[in-house]
């Protein structure tokens, strides 16, 4: 608990978790990025799937919205560490936690597979007669991980040691 | 009365029902609030340019629809479960004339503006501006009324 504890001392970490408003506030943040951001990367993967959206190219669907995606990934993934770290002691045994960086480490891994043969090759995927196997897959992985995600997080909160 | 106090039971009891009906509260409300929001960022040109704002619209319509019909339903659940300390919440109330008023909104003004030939740059940039503050405040309502008891 060492680390958990020194992380948690620093400064502006326990400035914030002191204060009333901030923490509330980031949270939202954090949850607004999900409903904003996670609904986008989530109808995305709907249109990799066929199911809606089907006269806007995949190439429109993935590359026009991308910059807002991260945009909007790095305020998630920073309020999230924000609200981590502030408590730290409180999440280091809190296995929901543990669960969900395991499952945000398999997101990155779901990109560097698929990337370069999905997200990467939208013109492809348009010029192909139906939707190849490999999007669909990589669409119902993104699916479930996400979902995975978001459940590990509200579960955080209801972990007891 | 005998249903209410069925699910009253069931959510209180339960180890798992009230996580279970946030989960689908917040699943519910990343799909609703997201596929508006293209609609809003087709509308402000920030994404999608080569389709239409009505097309946008027209996709995104079925998914957000089903999904605020799972998000007011959970949204219900969890309300009834503890509904003598939400009544008396600073913030709740106000949360829910601002859902009363987006879900207005977005069903009258919103679609309107959307679907409509040639708006004025002016006009469909302000609607989906008031759309996005509209929701952003909902989900801020709703994290707040944890915290300000």
């Amino acid at each position: 608990m060492g680390i958990a504890h020194s992380i948690q001392s620093i400064g502006f970490l326990s400035d914030f978790s002191e204060s009333v408003l901030a923490y509330p506030i980031v949270l939202s943040t954090h949850l607004t990025c999900i409903a904003l951001f996670g609904g986008m990367i989530l109808m995305t993967n709907l249109r990799l799937l066929g199911l809606t959206f089907k006269s806007i190219t995949i190439s429109d669907m993935v590359t026009s919205l991308r910059p807002w995606k991260r945009a909007g990934g790095v305020v998630m993934i920073s309020m999230g560490l924000l609200l981590a770290t502030c408590e730290a002691e409180k999440y280091a045994p809190n296995p929901y936690f543990w669960a969900k960086m395991i499952i945000l480490g398999l997101i990155g891994v779901h990109a560097l597979i698929f990337r370069p043969i999905v997200y990467n090759r939208t013109e492809e995927l348009d010029r192909s007669p139906v939707i190849p196997t490999k999007a669909k897959v990589a669409a119902i992985l993104s699916l479930v991980l996400w979902t995975a995600m978001f459940t590990m997080g509200r579960m955080i909160a209801y972990w007891e040691p | 009365m005998l249903l209410q106090n069925a699910l009253v039971d069931a959510l209180n009891n339960s180890e798992w029902a009230f996580p279970l009906a946030e989960c689908i509260h917040i699943g519910g409300f990343a799909v609703g609030v997201g596929s508006i929001a293209l609609v809003d960022f087709r509308l402000l040109n920030l994404g999608l340019r080569k389709e239409t704002a009505a097309r946008v619209l027209k996709y995104t319509e079925p998914w957000t629809i089903i999904a605020l019909v799972f998000v007011v339903f959970s949204g219900g659940m969890l309300f009834i479960s503890q509904a003598g300390i939400y009544l008396v919440n600073l913030v709740f109330p106000w949360k829910m004339y601002l859902v009363l008023a987006a879900l207005i909104y977005n069903f009258t003004i919103h679609r309107k503006v959307a679907t409509m030939e040639n708006p004025s740059p002016l006009l469909s940039k302000s609607v989906a501006l008031i759309s996005l503050l509209l929701w952003v405040l909902i989900v801020f309502g709703g994290i707040f009324t944890g915290f300000l008891i």
